[in-house]
């Protein structure tokens, strides 16, 4: 690790422009992530267009404050509703909603800070670590082996799908499918376009990510709109008791490094990271028995996991340019729209930025911890805002930011339409992230199969030439038959349901 | 229920088909493999065919399994609160560029709260369409210098 690269991050960090957008940006993302329904995908998609005009280092910034800040704040609403903002934080509800019922609301809440601030911490430190050696092995790879990768996020990410395949089949062919429209940029022939010059860039997938996870949402939203009973909570105090700390301190300080590992690997995320650190901990629990009713290390582990998972998700994305999850693929969107072009060479071409960004997020895990135990009362607050005010705001913000994409009132169309597909895709129960990773990987994913293909004149050998091509069709192959392994192990008898993936 | 349920997979085949027969009429490169930009979305639009007719398979399997989501998509208001948002968003659509910003927010923001929140809190549905469309007027056209209508 170069250390004057992370020095003069640190410094561009450290000024006071850049904290007040890292307190911003996470104070955001705390506020929108904690909406019931909405998590750290729509938190950013929504609110992507307040980085327009921002110097793109403190747009880069404020965008990963308010991803990380909207993983603390999903928890809040799983803690004092029982309902998650995402799937990250459902784990959340298992002890943190018993807590809550308990009058320990203040308390549950002040540990999940603490355990998401300490998860956060220790990933940024394996982010440090890790990030510089796998984007120099990254730039081993070619268009063969960065087909083969995407190819693998793709699959992983449908994999996991466990119990609707199928449909995450369906959702990912769609995604590559928009992907196609436009000029194909190898050959100059308009795909799809139907005579349109609006569509001859292509579509945005910024309008589609802010149709189906912001505009899709409020849709869907709707359908329980009269149904929502807000209870009123006693917070109680703000603080975890020196018996409480005991019991969650080890469960924090394993599931952080798992967290990082999961969030790291393609395709899963903070989901995954928050349901193994769960059951990992249940299972080697003395109190086992008092999981699911208000076990303080249940509700400590899987928010340090999830918000290590997200920090860890961010290494694919900036050493390889490839999004693990559904929330980065939106991050990726952003990051592209601020002129970012995360991939191996992003270490090497503008260090201060990303260095800039790494320790941005130790500011902004310090400031979140502090937002999020100080501000508990505000927060509690503005969870009350009734849903039928804040949800025609969170369609007008969506129709805003995606007018500032492109100038033009025609995409409010597109978004339209999207906001109504994304409604019908989760009404019917699709995984929403493989069409959103699809879509913003299809292009690439394309144009570096052609190339490969072609570097080979026509020979598809060149996908099994070199051993990393090698390992990574064996692990696409592997993510392929993993639902099958479970299937034949349902057979045999054994735990039928996944409980890690069977929420995704 | 049943429109709903077999009515996707029939649209994700006939989209999937007029997507295989719009790649195969796609024009040849002059440069290059002349069929280089059919291969992939033809490669696609099959695969997607494939699956949704599995999926078709599926449902008409599970046709009698309810899915609360379609009850509560046609049930009570919303239907109407979906319909009227769509609306409303493509009559802003039109008017956003006429008549500005500003109006055109207020206008819009306004219907939809007084959709969503009823008219019996007309007071707070004005309050927030006027201030939260003053505010996001303020922060991007001011203080971000987005250029707005």
């Amino acid at each position: 690790m170069d250390m004057s690269n992370f020095m003069q991050g640190l410094m561009t960090a450290l000024e006071p422009v850049n904290i007040m957008w890292v307190v911003i940006g996470g104070f955001l993302g705390t506020i929108v992530g904690m909406l019931p329904g909405l998590g750290p995908a729509t938190a950013v998609a929504v609110l992507i267009p307040i980085t327009f005009g921002m110097e793109p280092v403190s747009a880069i910034i404020l965008m990963a404050a308010i991803y990380y800040g909207a993983m603390y704040g999903g928890s809040r609403s799983s803690i004092l509703l029982n309902t998650p903002g995402d799937g990250s934080a459902i784990a959340a509800t298992f002890d943190g909603y018993p807590m809550a019922q308990k009058g320990q609301a203040g308390q549950a809440m002040a540990i999940s800070a603490v355990a998401s601030f300490i998860g956060g911490m220790m990933a940024v430190i394996g982010f440090i670590f890790l990030a510089e050696p796998l984007a120099s092995f990254a730039l081993k790879f070619g268009p063969a082996e960065y087909f083969l990768l995407m190819l693998l996020t793709l699959s992983a990410i449908v994999s996991l799908s466990v119990g609707k395949m199928i449909k995450g089949f369906i959702a990912m062919f769609l995604g590559l499918m928009l992907s196609t429209v436009g000029i194909d940029t190898q050959s100059g022939v308009y795909r799809f376009t139907f005579g349109s010059s609006h569509l001859s860039e292509g579509i945005d997938f910024l309008i589609v990510i802010i149709g189906v996870y912001a505009v899709g949402e409020v849709l869907y939203n709707y359908l329980k709109i009269d149904h929502v009973q807000k209870e009123k909570k006693k917070v109680g105090k703000i603080w975890f008791t020196k018996n409480q700390w005991k019991r969650s301190m080890w469960p924090i300080l394993r599931s952080g490094p798992l967290g990082f590992i999961v969030g790291v690997l393609p395709g899963a995320g903070g989901s995954i990271a928050s349901m193994i650190s769960y059951s990992t901990e249940k299972q080697i629990s003395k109190k086992s028995d008092e999981f699911g009713k208000g076990a303080v290390e249940g509700l400590a582990a899987p928010e340090s996991a999830n918000n290590a998972a997200s920090v860890g998700a961010m290494i694919p994305l900036l050493t390889m340019g490839i999004p693990g999850s559904g929330t980065t693929a939106v991050m990726l969107g952003a990051l592209v729209m601020l002129g970012m072009k995360p991939g191996p060479l992003l270490f090497e071409n503008d260090p201060n930025t990303v260095w800039t960004l790494i320790n941005s997020m130790f500011i902004g895990n310090i400031a979140l911890v502090i937002i999020n135990i100080l501000l508990v009362g505000l927060l509690v607050k503005i969870l009350d805002t009734p849903a039928k005010v804040l949800y025609p705001v969170i369609v007008i913000l969506a129709f805003i930011g995606t007018y500032t994409l492109s100038y033009s009132a025609v995409d409010f169309f597109l978004l339209l339409i999207f906001g109504v597909f994304g409604l019908f895709l989760k009404v019917m129960d699709f995984p929403i992230a493989p069409l959103v990773l699809a879509l913003i990987v299809g292009a690439d994913m394309e144009q570096n199969f052609r190339m490969a293909v072609l570097s080979s004149n026509g020979n598809l050998g060149i996908f099994f030439e070199t051993p990393i091509a090698i390992g990574l069709t064996v692990l696409t192959l592997l993510s392929l038959f993993y639902p099958l392994l479970i299937k034949a192990l349902k057979k045999k008898g054994k735990d039928p349901v996944n409980p890690i993936t069977k929420d995704m | 229920m049943r429109t709903i349920k077999l009515g996707m997979p029939i649209f994700l085949i006939l989209l999937s088909l007029s997507f295989l027969i719009g790649s195969m009429n796609l024009p040849k490169a002059n440069l290059g493999n002349p069929n280089g930009p059919l291969y992939f979305p033809i490669g696609l639009s099959a695969f997607m065919l494939i699956f949704s007719i599995f999926y078709l398979f599926q449902e008409w399997k599970n046709i009698n399994r309810p899915n609360m989501d379609i009850k509560l998509l046609l049930e009570g208001r919303t239907p109407k609160l979906i319909g009227l948002t769509v609306l409303y968003g493509a009559i802003y659509a039109l008017i956003f560029e006429r008549i500005g910003f500003l109006l055109s927010t207020i206008l819009f923001l306004g219907a939809l709260l007084f959709t969503v929140n009823g008219i019996k809190k007309a007071v707070v549905n004005v309050i927030v369409a006027i201030s939260f469309s003053f505010l996001s007027w303020y922060a991007f056209s001011v203080l971000l210098g987005v250029s707005l209508p």
